[in-house]
């Protein structure tokens, strides 16, 4: 026998402690998260204090082999929408509602979300909805109650939501502009720092990718003023994925889209329409349920792809 | 004997880390098989050598990124990419409106300079045209 | 047992309990609805606390290695977390203070222990046991 190698003994002997390892390992997993989901429920035994649903990147007018048809599947993300089996407090689209910005895609984006079934419809634009006119079509079939090129806030439940445009006067990533930069500022000056604040924007407010413009060149002096607030949750479309990141205070989600998704970060030389295998494509759409529970500092999100 | 157990047991260890750190630097998103998108379905072949005064917009990218021209000679913008794409002057010289698949646009340059444009749906695509007297 | 090799045992299961405390707290205080982190801080807490327990009771030698293991993947990824990111996750300085440096202090402390006591059983001078670590080094100088 090997001098140097162990005895069946000593191999069971190893074993036993390894199992032991396991085993309390996962039980100690399990009492964790016991009383991890025990502070959750305590939060939360009540229904949460508002429920709302995100939609994004409709580019309602796109045809082609990643999506031959867009409108069929925004209106199947409509439908379910509208079956969640509760009536959203409001539903947000995080823009590229239209594709080119064509009054005929305006109107047939708009008369679909009549169909959803909410108190509130909000939007913000997407730069395919200011192709050829600094948004003004966006506008004026959007933007009613918003201020400078399409921004606002609102207070719902205890929390506030602030809309901001950053698709207008492009560079190379997104832009926030002083006007709105102020604008921010001004919101928010009132606010206890304990508010929490949603902020809703097409291009994310992070640098999720700049190379594509996956970014916002401002938008750090925006989340400037919101550095005191203890919630702070940034949802976004604009780059067709799911992906979220924490920095700080602040929590960033991207939604993914009802058309056709894009690559992930620096997966090919540009941010191209992906056409999938056959049946594929709702895989990668999706619509996304978000609920707030007073008490909570971290909204609770609920992915859903299209069925 | 101490040796070699430790260094079996460091290598171990070192191994776990470096997975570790492997896992933690890479990019959370999980991979749903994305396929190269299926080529244009438009006609015109892929960008031919452009002439003086013609910029093609293939695979987002201006081709030639900078162009010179004399004084009054008009540029031809032509999108061969299957996205949509604008022509936007820095300056806010021109504006295009959205080009589809296959659209022209074209702009006459009487001044000289250096015109910075980009395009106002993907700005980082980035050209220029240089006019020269 | 001798006190050195005791003393060894509850140094390592302090250090891991004290991270596991604070990875756990956090994980049950908020952090458990953080993407991947959340899942990350419950199974160190988890393994943590088992690593433990176990090299508290008595268990063998490899416990210490896989207890600096852990150790250390928390450092790496607390030193991720505040520069490049971990996960989409990042945070400044010292937040959240002080489970953060807690933490931190806890662990460093289990890898010097880990060090110190792979470095004895490589050749400084060996304490007589009857029992404890690095017993396995023992049997070699035995053969002949």
């Amino acid at each position: 026998m090997n001098p140097d190698g162990m005895s069946r003994r000593q191999l069971l002997r190893h074993t036993a402690w390894f199992g032991a390892a396991v085993g309390f390992a996962v039980a100690g997993g399990e009492v964790i998260s016991h009383i991890a989901g025990a502070e959750a429920a305590e939060h939360a035994h009540a229904k949460p204090t508002l429920r709302f649903a995100q939609v994004s990147d409709s580019h309602i007018g796109f045809t082609g082999a990643p999506n031959p048809d867009v409108a069929g599947t925004f209106g199947h993300a409509i439908e379910q929408i509208n079956n969640l089996g509760y009536t959203p407090d409001f539903v947000i689209h995080t823009g590229d509602l239209t594709h080119l910005s064509s009054p005929e895609q305006f109107d047939h984006v708009k008369q679909m979300m009549t169909g959803l079934k909410t108190p509130h419809v909000f939007t913000v634009p997407g730069e395919h909805d200011s192709v050829d006119d600094a948004g003004q079509k966006y506008r004026q079939a959007f933007g009613a109650g918003s201020v400078g090129d399409g921004w606002y806030s609102f207070d719902i439940s205890g929390v506030h939501v602030i809309a901001l445009v950053n698709t207008l006067n492009l560079r190379k990533l997104g832009h926030l502009g002083a006007d709105q930069l102020a604008f921010v500022e001004k919101d928010v000056a009132r606010l206890s720092s304990d508010t929490p604040i949603i902020v809703f924007s097409h291009i994310p407010l992070f640098a999720m990718y700049p190379q594509w413009g996956w970014g916002t060149d401002d938008a750090t002096q925006a989340l400037g003023y919101l550095r005191r607030f203890s919630s702070v949750t940034c949802l976004n479309g604009h780059v067709h994925q799911l992906f979220s990141k924490t920095e700080g205070n602040v929590t960033f989600y991207s939604g993914t889209t009802t058309a056709y998704p894009l690559p992930h970060p620096g997966d090919g030389p540009a941010p191209k329409p992906v056409t999938l295998p056959a049946g594929k494509l709702h895989d990668a759409l999706g619509i996304r349920e978000v609920s707030y529970t007073t008490g909570e500092t971290t909204l609770a999100l609920k992915e859903q792809r299209l069925q | 004997m101490d040796i070699a157990r430790f260094r079996k047991h460091s290598v171990a260890v070192l191994a776990a880390g470096v997975l570790l750190a492997g896992c933690s630097a890479s990019r959370p998103a999980a991979t749903s098989g994305t396929s190269m998108p299926t080529a244009s379905m438009s006609v015109t072949a892929p960008s031919a050598p452009v002439s003086g005064d013609q910029v093609s917009i293939d695979g987002f990218a201006f081709v030639p990124a900078t162009l010179k021209i004399k004084a009054g000679t008009t540029v031809v913008w032509t999108n061969r990419d299957e996205e949509p794409h604008t022509v936007a002057a820095s300056d806010g010289s021109f504006h295009s409106p959205g080009m589809g698949t296959g659209a022209t646009f074209s702009h006459t340059f009487p001044a000289a300079g250096t015109f910075d444009y980009v395009c106002s749906i993907h700005p980082m695509m980035h050209g220029s045209v240089v006019v020269t007297a | 047992m001798t006190l050195p090799s005791v003393l060894i045992r509850i140094g390592f299961a302090t250090s891991l309990a004290a991270s596991a405390i604070c990875h756990a707290y956090l994980y049950v205080h908020g952090y458990q609805h953080i993407p991947s982190i959340g899942t990350a801080f419950l199974v160190q807490a988890s393994v943590s606390f088992a690593i433990a327990a176990l090299i508290l009771v008595g268990g063998p030698g490899w416990l210490g290695w896989v207890g600096a293991a852990t150790a250390s993947g928390s450092l790496v990824a607390f030193a991720l977390s505040r520069t490049v990111g971990v996960f989409g996750f990042s945070e400044r300085g010292w937040d959240p203070s002080p489970y953060a440096a807690v933490s931190v202090g806890a662990e460093a402390v289990t890898v010097l222990l880990w060090a110190a006591v792979a470095a004895r059983s490589f050749g400084l001078p060996r304490w007589p046991r009857a029992q404890g670590w690095p017993q396995k080094a023992r049997r070699q100088t035995t053969s002949a």
